[in-house]
């Protein structure tokens, strides 16, 4: 029903576009000067078409449900029932009317229910008539009221601001709300456990949390050395720089190689043939890291002697490092290429070789761009889950052999998350905690990063 | 300048051609270059100078369809040979681009650049030595003596191609090739570098792109008149302006056409 009316408004809003640039080009054909194309009459109409359907669909949806629950309740007003009883006698009656009622059925609730079908359907076609007829009356009066000087461009213009803005404030709002959500349940979570614990604290151990009945008090002593961020903090940095070892050297020299020695058709394959590196789902890389990699380096460690678990920091940071090689790779390219030929002219008509350049003067003019796109890498190092969660498993050892398998933020978020937890319970808010970690450090490495390219970008204008 | 009464030859082309992919660029240049001379390229926008100029030091190579064929001879040397090596070569001769192009360092880098490369000197002493010879050459040295560790972009435009010019001569080459070096320039910015070439042309052999013919005339005891890829006229500055034998030539002077 709703969507045949909101189809219905659609083909209208075309309808009035239609009309509206049909009668632009009447005007027009009386020799008459238009203030604005044709096209603009059409958006203006189609525009007096939108607002009001808008506002129509927006009233109702705030005010039919109190509407017709008001209604339904009054019969049962003076009977001395409670606001709660009221309550659910009404959610009663909406699960009857759709069928998903299951308990008993009395005769009361069952004429609610019929009532409240019968209110349902009468506004819902109120509501068709209602928009139908305001619509094609706006859209009319708009329609007669435009002429050769009536000025359409300009609500247009503004029209598409207004869109656009909203469109910006939501995402903008969004993240505000999301960061405030972080934030209040981290300032809960530090309400029972001590911030000098949570930082300092080198045990983590939050399935012990897990045992509490909720039937108890919350008893703050219970948590200690429960959650000491310390072995995931460590884990996490540790990882990243296994990863980064990786992948800065494999990525800066492929992207050294494509900007300055690969020739233009080498180029063209090589640099998509890279980025699509990027494009590979992180579970896959996951799964590559856990069941190919990480059992290799077993075999090869227990060869030589050596303990080797089949979780390893080692296993998950290599194939992490070959995640981000196209990014490092990708981006010092583009930074490589964008300094300017004059300076390698310059470098080679003093006789320079290529080596000698490069190392001279093309790395040390882009080295501000490529430090940026090694944080960029690093911040993409901490904030990845997936390849840890599979391949370097989910005890928090406090270790530096990474030959060990130890754990990261990201994968102890998914460790608390998974299987049953209660909103407000300690265990649950530890996890926003990390996670408010992980974004204030990532944060700050995006932060940096972006600073430093911008500097740079400034500089070669 | 003459030796015995005989003109000294630096540089003798033969035969060249340029290309640039299937489009050919040059055609059959023969140019002798006087040494210790300077020589003006003219000749209206596209027609090659810029191209034979990087032939000279073969920076042409940098450009990946660039092809060049004919004979290059400096010091009985046929340059295109493969036996040349263009490290040597570039050391012997320097180029100065149209816009300056100091390297993103500070001023004693950008001079003391060719002379680590080319392991000129063996000491702190030494290189101090060639940075401050090389800015006096260039008339830079006084401006730039107590900010030598700053960086040379934060020159003016004039400074900025006065430290290119140092920075070319800080190797010692015998010839320097400059591509309309004052074109980036104000008038007396430009005065200065003028007058600058005068007196390097003591110690090198000078050839330069321009496009002023109030320049050429200036500084340039032979000029050489490119038109469409090929060179028209060429002889001492004097004669060109004063009696051209092409009519080609005549007119581009005089400004009929450009
Ligand atoms: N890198 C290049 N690739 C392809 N063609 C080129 C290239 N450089 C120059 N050419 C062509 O070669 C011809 C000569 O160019 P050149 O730059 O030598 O002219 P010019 O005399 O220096 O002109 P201007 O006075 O404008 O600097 C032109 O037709 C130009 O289009
Ligand atoms: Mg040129």
């Amino acid at each position: 029903m709703n969507l045949i009316l909101f189809i219905f408004i659609v083909l209208l809003g075309f309808t009035s576009y239609y009309f509206g640039r049909k009668k632009a080009y009447t005007i027009q054909s009386t020799n008459k000067r238009l203030t604005a194309l044709p096209q603009f009459y059409g958006y203006y109409l189609a525009i007096w078409c939108a607002i009001p359907a808008f506002i129509i669909f927006s009233l109702w949806a705030i005010f039919e449900p109190t509407i017709v629950k008001l209604l339904i309740l009054s019969d049962y007003s003076n009977q001395g029932y409670l606001d709660d009883e009221l309550n659910l006698i009404y959610e009663k009656t909406k699960a009857l009317s759709r069928g998903q009622f299951t308990g008993e059925i009395t005769p009361f609730i069952e004429a609610s229910a019929e009532k409240y079908l019968s209110l349902r359907s009468i506004a819902q076609s109120s509501k068709a008539v209602i928009v139908l007829s305001i619509i094609i009356a706006s859209v009319a009066y708009a329609y007669k009221k435009i002429s050769s000087n009536s000025r359409t461009r300009e609500p247009v213009e503004k029209f598409l601001k207004v869109v656009l803005f909203t469109a910006s404030l939501a995402a903008i709002l969004t993240t505000v709300g999301i960061v405030f959500s972080l934030i209040f349940q981290t300032i809960d979570f530090f309400k029972v456990i001590p911030l000098f614990d949570f930082v300092f604290g080198t045990h983590w151990y939050p399935a012990k949390a897990f045992v509490r009945d909720s039937s108890e008090a919350l008893d703050p002593t219970m948590y200690s050395d429960t959650f000491g961020a310390v072995p995931i903090f460590a884990g996490t940095f540790f990882i990243a720089f296994i990863a980064m070892c990786v992948a800065i050297p494999i990525g800066l020299m492929s992207g050294i190689y494509l900007a300055e020695y690969a020739s233009v058709k080498v180029r063209q394959y090589a640099k998509p043939l890279i980025e699509i590196l990027a494009g590979i789902p992180t579970v896959v890389y996951g799964f590559f890291a856990a069941l190919t990699v990480g059992p290799f380096l077993k075999e090869i460690g227990n060869s030589m002697g050596l303990d080797v678990s089949a979780e390893s920091a080692l296993a998950a940071g290599g194939v992490m490092g070959i995640m981000i090689i196209p990014f490092i790779s990708s981006l010092s390219d583009d930074v490589i290429t964008s300094v300017p030929q004059s300076l390698r002219d310059g470098s080679y008509a003093m006789g320079a070789t290529k080596s000698e350049t490069i190392k001279k003067v093309i790395f040390p003019a882009a080295l501000p761009g490529i430090v940026g796109s090694i944080l960029l890498g690093v911040s993409r190092a901490i904030g990845e889950t997936m390849i840890v969660v599979m391949a370097s498993g989910l005890a928090a050892n406090l270790t530096l052999n990474p030959l060990e398998s130890t754990s990261t933020i990201t994968a102890q978020i998914v460790v608390i998350l998974i299987g049953d937890q209660a909103f407000g319970d300690p265990k649950t808010q530890a996890a926003f905690a990390l996670g408010m970690s992980l974004f204030l450090v990532t944060l700050c490495l995006n932060i940096v990063a972006l600073r430093v390219v911008k500097k740079y970008r400034e500089k070669y204008e | 300048m003459k030796k015995n009464g005989v003109k000294m030859i630096k540089i003798n082309s033969k035969n060249v051609d340029v290309f640039y992919g299937k489009k050919q660029a040059l055609f059959n240049i023969n140019l002798d270059i006087e040494e210790n001379q300077v020589t003006a390229l003219i000749g209206p926008s596209g027609c090659g100078k810029s191209t034979f100029l990087r032939c000279l030091n073969r920076m042409n190579d940098v450009i990946d369809i660039c092809r060049v064929k004919g004979q290059i001879i400096i010091n009985d040397f046929d340059i295109n040979d493969k036996s040349c090596d263009v490290v040597r070569l570039r050391e012997k001769i320097g180029m100065v681009f149209q816009k300056p192009n100091p390297f993103p360092k500070t001023i004693y880098e950008n001079i003391s650049y060719g002379p680590t490369i080319h392991g000129m000197a063996q000491s702190k002493n030494e290189m101090d030595e060639i940075v401050e010879t090389s800015l006096k050459k260039a008339a830079l040295w006084e401006e730039v003596k107590d900010r030598l560790h700053e960086p040379g972009t934060g020159l003016s435009g004039g400074q900025q191609q006065r430290l290119c010019i140092a920075r070319a001569i800080s190797v010692k080459p015998e010839v320097i090739l400059m591509d309309e070096p004052c074109s980036a320039l104000d008038p007396i910015a430009t005065a200065q570098i003028e007058e600058l070439i005068d007196e390097l042309k003591k110690d090198h052999t000078i050839i330069i792109v321009t496009h002023s013919m109030a320049q050429a005339a200036r500084v340039s005891q032979n000029t050489g008149f490119f038109h469409l890829g090929e060179l028209i006229e060429h002889g001492s500055t004097d004669k060109i302006f004063k009696n051209p034998e092409n009519k080609k030539t005549q007119d581009y002077i005089t400004g009929r056409f450009g």
